[in-house]
């Protein structure tokens, strides 16, 4: 097999050896229900604590203010619908890049009675704190906004919008599913109640996430059943998977700072490499509040399938801006929403580097591209241009 | 890989991509709420096609599937390129996963717009069925 690059570090990552070790254990000899009262159940329970007192120990909060869930999505939907449904009614303030899990969660909210506005972002992707203030209302109860973009990889400015809720006495929800272990969160300075986080982005396992909720903050339970996570979700605990989550927050403590210098400046090696030899592309997102590892380029005229295909079979894994599903194509929302033209739009093709990342790879990438656009371009009718 | 190797084949070698001087058919055909487009020019000798090119914009699977038709019309009647069907383009790339079907739509209405021009161009004078 030839050369295999993977850039999709924003959709998934490799396990960590140490986390898979970490893990081992539990599946065998440690197989207990943390529930239960016997040896077998306290073994397990033990692994559980370890796990969330390092994963508070990570964010600086309480033990009790983590609960574990199965995945960033369900984090999302915990955290919204449990504001929400503590409340019964309301307005909430989100904005239109959010991940699907919270978009369609407050769609759905909506159906139910509840009024939802979503803010916009200006060119880079960014959320204007302003516009977040003059959407509050009397009924305002919660405002959710992510961290940072998975697509263009845009930090929104948090700690503004959490100084907002704050001051009005309002919940911050923040998903930040692709900043956990990456950047830097102060869940106090950053104004956060509710943060929803997974393992999976960060060499853990999938199938398993967590939410953090600053204690006090009014939530009821969307998940009914017996009384695990101190009655906030029902539900036998991942055991293994937690101890990989609690194993992979720890390794990010010690490798996260000295990781997103090195990979930012991959990141920017491949933006420039690109730029030198691609005519007619441009970057999407913010070009410095960014996410490390994650370079969006747009290649005018061409279609982004068709590039990641053409890279795929050169053994690179890179992930496509529009999506063409049953004969319809539809641009992403966020660059849509950013306002980037339709002929950048459709073009848009999303690299995530991570901790395997090396500059050989990226210059292979590099290497690759070029040939591909030129071939795809000289095949366009002029009319596409 | 979800494509056949003739596709991939298709994707990364096209036969026959570009334009073409003073074709004796023309015809283009995009496909409804997808961006995907083809353009087939085609050369006629005695009603029959003796060469062709295409542009595209699309999709892997559109690009693969112009050229597999480009080569497929080689030598055939225009009338009967006229009534082309998607079925035959997409089993000359050896299958389309049910979501990349209209690859195959847009390239064989494609190529019947161009023959339907051919044929025209013949009916009011042109070359395309005689010399």
């Amino acid at each position: 097999m030839g050369r295999r690059v993977y850039l999709d570090h924003n959709a998934s990552t490799a396990v960590h050896p140490d986390v898979v070790a970490a893990m081992l254990p539990y599946f065998s000899e440690t197989f207990g229900n943390p529930s239960s009262v016997h040896a077998f159940g306290r073994e397990a329970r033990e692994g559980l604590d370890t796990a969330r007192e390092r994963i508070a120990g990570f964010l600086k909060v309480r033990p009790d203010e983590i609960v574990f869930t199965s995945g960033g999505t369900e984090s999302d939907n915990f955290g919204i619908k449990g504001l929400a449904a503590a409340r019964g009614r309301g307005h909430i303030i989100t904005s239109r890049i959010e991940h699907h899990a919270v978009l369609r969660t407050c769609e759905t909210l909506e159906t139910q009675g509840f009024a939802v506005t979503y803010v916009s972002v200006d060119a880079t992707g960014m959320v204007d704190p302003d516009e977040v203030r003059r959407s509050l209302r009397p009924d305002t109860f919660a405002i959710s906004v992510m961290h940072a973009n998975s697509e263009v990889g845009t930090l929104q400015p948090v700690r503004e919008i959490g100084a907002i809720a704050r001051e009005h006495g309002i919940a911050f929800h923040v998903d930040a599913v692709q900043t956990f272990g990456k950047v830097d969160i102060d869940v106090d300075a950053f104004g956060i109640d509710v943060l929803a986080f997974s393992g999976h982005k960060i060499y853990g396992p999938k199938g398993v996430a967590g939410a953090y909720v600053r204690k006090g903050t009014k939530m009821a339970s969307v998940q009914h059943g017996g009384d695990h996570e101190r009655r906030r979700r029902a539900g036998t605990e991942n055991v293994s998977g937690i101890v990989g989550l609690g194993r992979a927050v720890e390794i990010r403590q010690r490798d996260m700072h000295a990781e997103a210098s090195r990979v930012a400046a991959l990141r920017d090696r491949l933006w420039a490499g690109i730029q030198a030899r691609v005519p007619d592309v441009r970057l999407n997102g913010h070009p410095t509040e960014r996410l490390p590892g994650t370079a969006n380029i747009s290649y005018r005229g061409v279609e982004s399938e068709s590039i990641v295909l053409g890279l795929d079979l050169k053994g690179i894994g890179v992930s496509a801006g529009s999506a063409c599903t049953s004969g319809s194509v539809e641009p992403s929302y966020v660059l849509v929403a950013m306002g980037v033209p339709l002929e950048w739009a459709m073009g848009a093709v999303r690299s995530s580097l991570g901790r395997s990342t090396t500059a050989e790879d990226i210059d292979y990438v590099v290497e690759n591209v070029e040939p591909i656009v030129r071939k795809l371009r000289s095949a366009m009718p002029v009319g596409a241009r | 890989m979800r494509y056949s190797a003739v596709l991939v084949d298709h994707f990364l070698h096209p036969r026959n991509a570009g334009l073409m001087r003073e074709p004796d058919g023309v015809g283009a055909d995009e496909y409804d709420g997808c961006g995907d487009l083809a353009r087939f020019y085609l050369r006629v000798r005695e009603g029959l096609i003796t060469e062709t090119r295409f542009q595209t914009y699309g999709c892997g699977p559109t690009i693969a599937a112009a050229s597999a038709a480009s080569e497929l019309v080689i030598g055939r009647a225009v009338a009967d390129l006229a009534g082309l069907k998607a079925r035959e383009v997409e089993e000359a790339l050896d299958g389309l996963p049910d979501d990349r079907k209209h690859a195959a739509d847009v390239v064989a209405g494609a190529l019947r717009a161009a023959a339907l021009d051919a044929l025209g161009r013949d009916a009011r004078g042109g070359t395309a069925g005689g010399a």
